[in-house]
């Protein structure tokens, strides 16, 4: 009793504000991500129970081709897609952030293609921009270049997957507004009484205030770019095509669950993925203390 | 005297000018980029407006037959329940959700961000794993869950677990902005004797508007646009959300209905920018820090 | 033992979760119950198809509510992809409805695993009396000896043409009697006619393995599958196919890859028919008429696909099907129902061809009267073609690897990252991996 008491005063308060959040981990979280843990050891065809095999389908991963290019078009999704939406947004927030005229108009038009998120109309205009006689060739054309099918051709088609991420840049731009805003005008001031320029400002006091918010938009960043799914799936009608060059690696896990009913092997992969965000977000973590800096 | 203030004049006016065409520069730039933002919502709107046949064999902007028929077929939606009715219905998921993500989440996040409680890293990590798996792997356990529920076919699946806080994403945003409120603040709320509840209140809140803002937008255009969550739970016609709606017009094994579908596409991110508008004022007008000193 | 443990804790977690929260969320809406008079039964309907489609079934399932006043039906719709995703999801999760719309594609994966009833005691003691089904529709049901689905409409494949672009091309209309031969000499006929705006028809190489492939192993005697569930044609067959295919690639033909690519997955209105990029499309019958609406002048014609010239049909019945699930409490009302569906006068009269015409002969008598000429000549097209069909053994488990299978290998032949010899290897080589040989 003594000891229950001594833990409630030091703990209790946390527990109350975390009750929401630890019964839904426990029921409505941990059942499901328990469970296809359990199915990744397991052939499972989803309408009959799961038969127990232990690592089979983690050590089939290493020898299938589709896993491994999978794996190849989402790194460099991630590895190029993440870096530059960051640094767009960013810029982009730190220019609608100086108060120019018309500022409230501007964010809003820079959302507008966050808004249609992973709806069906991107596909299609996704092929007005970049198919054969979309809006990048019909330019070329007029400098005298001849395009090619950007979105059909294979070494070009992840591209303009990338570039889809990049113009879906709103969220991490908001994000950065509202982390702009955090920072203490004051501090401008004095900047500008001591004869801080505008690039000096943003590197001594803009970035490292807004660091916490960078740090989260990385980190997001990439855990939103190794689990893409939606424009792959519409932009290439779920094939992954052209020759499997937009074969994300959560598209070829919904292949192998849903369409081949191979439940247990597409949960081994979401586990090794889980893995593998799991140590790249470690990493940024790992160095966060040198660079994310907090007021507190 | 005189020369010199001439000479001030002259300068500021130098600089003044200077400032003038830097204006000039960012938004040529600004209105720019812009353009290209826009340029497929505006092919969408146009489309909107144009009559089937033309959607796809014209390349001009503009429709040469100008038709509303495509907003009026639309709206109709099938067997006599109206796009209305699927308006309705999301707005109801979509306010419910934004609710409960708002207040599961901050109470979360300010327990991560400023209280300390054993297993505190460990939850953390938790939370951020639970990011981290696809949910593919993770629907049929959940649908066998909310079957036994018998919450299929009921909004439930959809909004209660936003009450949970679910949403790791939201948990860690606000992590990361309350953790910016300097502790010394939150230190002398508690000795103005603020209880901790108090402070959450009165000040913690007060004070993540931007992340509460945040919040509530993602939250908003999410929900509205979340499809595979409703497919999956959602069957009967009335309880049809509008991304539900949508999805009716394409079937890629008959006649797809395009004109339509672009219509009410129109019409349905008009709430979403809507929102964001509204909302994106207290994103920047709604908290002044400078009370916030170091 | 260990999935029911897992069902108890889950059940056990979800309980608490329950008491903990109804109370904070009464005002959703939660209408599943109706709770009314005491003999009522409720069974659900799943189908896939477009808005005209879901007025159409609607119409048939008030007829039939009113026919059967203590039978209600919760009816379930979604477009093509929807359609699968939810059904897999449900079927699973325990929660399928009682009939489902099924299809050739994926009735192996369904049947095979258990997830789909066993009609024949229902259709033998006439409980579901399907007596004026030919033997040939009732058998394209089948998996194995077992009825799973029945026939709600039948289709055949073939190439349609539109008349008005053939004879603006000045090139003879085909011949529903053609071989391979005559095929591909009309498609060179057609691109030298074309010119530079077009091709004369659509890579017919990959894609699925049906029909196009299946017609041509059939052809020689082999076919996809035996009956056993082996892979059931040689190595040589499916060279001929690619070799075939990749020769008219190279000669601008057909279109490259990357145009390939380009319109695939495209709408119907922007499609290479459609725009006339094209001159012949494969396509099953029913769907003609979507193209007679679509093109302004010109009639859209069909003829059987190619054949060889002594050699044995390929024709093999394909349908859209009804199936009753293995875990619906309610098989007799959903018996009930599907009979109603395929047989009442009433009702077929809405169907008309809505997914083929009605497969029981009386009731594709009272449709055909009442159809517009394409959909005249669609029917009549498929009762000739329906004649000449012989079964088809159903995929086995595994079609569907099987099937990603054969479109990568001969996309890789189509952007010439193999070599049609590499690619018939790896194929065969995997698929009798695949296939547990």
């Amino acid at each position: 009793m003594g000891k229950f008491k001594l833990f409630w005063k030091n703990n209790g308060i946390g527990y109350l504000f975390l009750t929401p959040w630890l019964i839904g981990i426990l029921t409505l979280t941990a059942i499901p991500m328990g469970a296809s843990l359990y199915f990744s050891f397991t052939s499972y065809d989803m309408f009959n129970a799961p038969t127990w095999v232990g690592l089979d389908n983690y050590l089939s991963l290493f020898s299938d081709a589709k896993w491994l290019q999978s794996v190849k078009v989402t790194l460099i999704y991630v590895l190029l897609g993440v870096p530059f939406q960051l640094a767009f947004a960013l810029f982009i927030a730190v220019i609608l952030n100086k108060g120019i005229g018309g500022l409230r108009v501007y964010r809003a038009v820079y959302y507008v293609p966050s808004l249609f998120g992973g709806s069906v109309a991107i596909a299609i205009l996704w092929r007005q921009i970049f198919g054969g006689n979309g809006l990048v060739n019909n330019i070329l054309g007029k400098f005298g270049f001849e395009g090619i099918n950007w979105i059909s051709t294979p070494d070009t088609a992840l591209y303009t997957l990338i570039i889809l991420m990049i113009w879906q840049f709103g969220a991490s731009m908001v994000i950065f507004l509202a982390g702009l805003k955090q920072v203490p005008v004051e501090l401008y001031e004095s900047a500008k009484i001591d004869g801080a320029g505008s690039l000096k400002q943003f590197f001594q006091i803009t970035l490292p205030l807004i660091t916490p918010v960078v740090f989260f938009n990385l980190v997001m960043g990439i855990i939103g770019a190794f689990q893409a799914f939606t424009p792959a799936y519409i932009v290439s009608g779920g094939t992954g095509g052209p020759l499997n060059s937009t074969l994300f690696y959560t598209l070829y896990l919904y292949q192998k669950g849903f369409t081949q009913f191979a439940m247990g092997y597409a949960s081994a992969m979401a586990w090794i993925l889980l893995i593998v965000i799991a140590f790249a977000t470690a990493i940024v973590f790992a160095t966060s203390k040198k660079w994310v800096y907090y007021q507190g | 005297m005189e020369t010199s203030s001439k000479e001030m004049v002259k300068t500021n006016s130098r600089s003044k000018q200077k400032r003038e065409i830097k204006k000039l520069a960012i938004h040529s730039f600004v209105i720019a980029l812009g353009i290209v933002m826009l340029y497929p919502l505006i092919w969408m709107v146009s489309s909107s407006f144009k009559q089937p046949a033309e959607i796809f064999n014209s390349v001009s902007f503009f429709p040469s037959d100008w038709t509303l028929e495509n907003y009026t077929q639309g709206w109709a939606g099938v067997s006599g329940y109206t796009f209305g009715l699927f308006f309705g219905n999301t707005l109801l998921i979509v306010v419910l959700a934004i609710i409960g993500n708002v207040i599961a989440c901050s109470m979360a996040a300010y327990a991560f961000a400023k209280l300390d409680f054993k297993f505190k890293p460990i939850f953390f990590t938790l939370m951020l794993m639970t990011l981290m798996l696809p949910f593919h792997v993770t629907v049929i356990p959940q649908y066998i869950m909310f079957n036994y529920l018998d919450w299929i076919n009921t909004y439930y699946p959809l909004i209660l677990p936003k009450f949970f806080a679910v949403e790791g994403f939201f948990v860690f945003l606000m992590v990361q902005f309350i953790r910016g409120i300097p502790n010394e603040l939150v230190q002398a709320a508690e000795i103005d004797g603020c209880g901790r509840i108090k402070t959450y209140w009165y000040l913690i809140l007060p004070l993540s508007v931007p992340a509460l803002v945040t919040t509530m937008i993602f939250t908003f255009i999410w929900t509205w646009n979340d499809f595979f969550g409703q497919l999956l739970y959602i069957s009967d016609l009335k309880l049809y959300t509008v991304a539900l709606g949508l999805r009716m017009f394409l079937d890629s094994a008959g006649e797809s209905a395009w004109g339509p579908m672009f219509a009410m596409s129109t019409l349905s991110l008009i709430p979403l920018f809507g929102v964001f508008i509204f909302f994106q004022k207290y994103l920047i007008e709604g908290i002044t820090t400078g009370g916030l000193k170091g | 033992m260990k999935r029911s443990l897992l069902l108890f804790t889950m059940i056990t977690l979800a309980f608490l979760l329950l008491l903990g929260c109804s109370s904070n969320e009464d005002d959703s809406n939660n209408e599943s119950s109706d709770g009314g008079s005491e003999e009522q039964i409720e069974i659900s309907f799943s189908w896939w198809g477009d808005t005209g489609r879901h007025e159409k079934y609607n119409e048939i399932i008030d007829l039939f509510e009113e026919a059967h006043p203590t039978i209600k039906v919760d009816r379930q719709f979604g477009g093509w992809g929807d359609y699968w995703d939810r059904l897999t999801t449900q079927v699973s999760g325990g929660n399928a409805p009682d009939v489902v719309s099924m299809h050739q594609f994926y009735v192996s994966d369904y049947a095979r695993r258990g997830a789909l009833h066993v009609l024949n005691d229902k259709v033998e003691s006439g409980e579901l009396d399907l007596s004026d089904y030919p033997e040939a529709a009732l058998d394209s049901g089948k998996v194995g000896d077992d009825i799973v689905m029945v026939a709600k409409g039948i289709t055949m494949p073939g190439f349609v043409y539109n008349t008005a672009v053939f004879d603006e091309l000045g090139v003879d209309y085909p011949q529903s009697d053609w071989t391979w031969d005559d095929f591909v000499d009309k498609a060179y006929e057609i691109k030298e006619a074309i010119g530079e705006d077009g091709w004369a028809i659509e890579d017919g190489s990959g894609g699925q393995l049906q029909p196009l492939f299946r017609y041509f192993a059939r052809q020689h005697g082999q076919d996809l599958f035996t009956e056993e569930g082996k892979l059931g044609f040689e190595e040589q067959v499916l060279t001929d196919w690619w070799t075939m295919w990749d020769q008219m690639r190279q000669d601008g033909v057909i279109p490259d890859a990357a145009t390939s690519n380009e319109y695939d997955g495209l709408p119907l209105e922007a499609n290479m028919f459609a725009t006339k990029k094209v001159a012949l499309l494969g396509l099953p019958a029913n769907q003609m008429y979507l193209y007679e609406e679509q093109m302004a002048e010109g009639e859209i014609n069909i003829v059987r696909d190619p054949h060889i010239d002594g050699g044995p049909n390929g024709e093999y019945i394909e349908g859209a099907y009804l199936s009753i699930t293995e875990a619906s409490p309610h098989k007799e009302a959903a018996a009930e129902f599907i009979e109603f569906f395929v047989s009442n006068e009433e009702a077929v009269k809405i169907f008309k061809t809505e997914q083929g015409p009605p497969a029981g002969t009386e009731a594709s008598n009272t449709v055909i009267e009442e159809l517009t000429p394409p959909e005249k000549r669609a029917v009549e097209y498929i009762q000739t073609t329906v004649d000449l069909s012989e079964p088809a053994p159903y995929a086995p488990e595994g079609v569907n690897e099987l099937e990603t299978l054969f479109s990568d290998n001969a996309e890789a032949i189509a952007f010439g990252q193999k070599s049609v010899e590499q690619a018939v290897a790896d194929f065969m080589n995997e698929a009798k991996s695949i296939l547990g040989e």
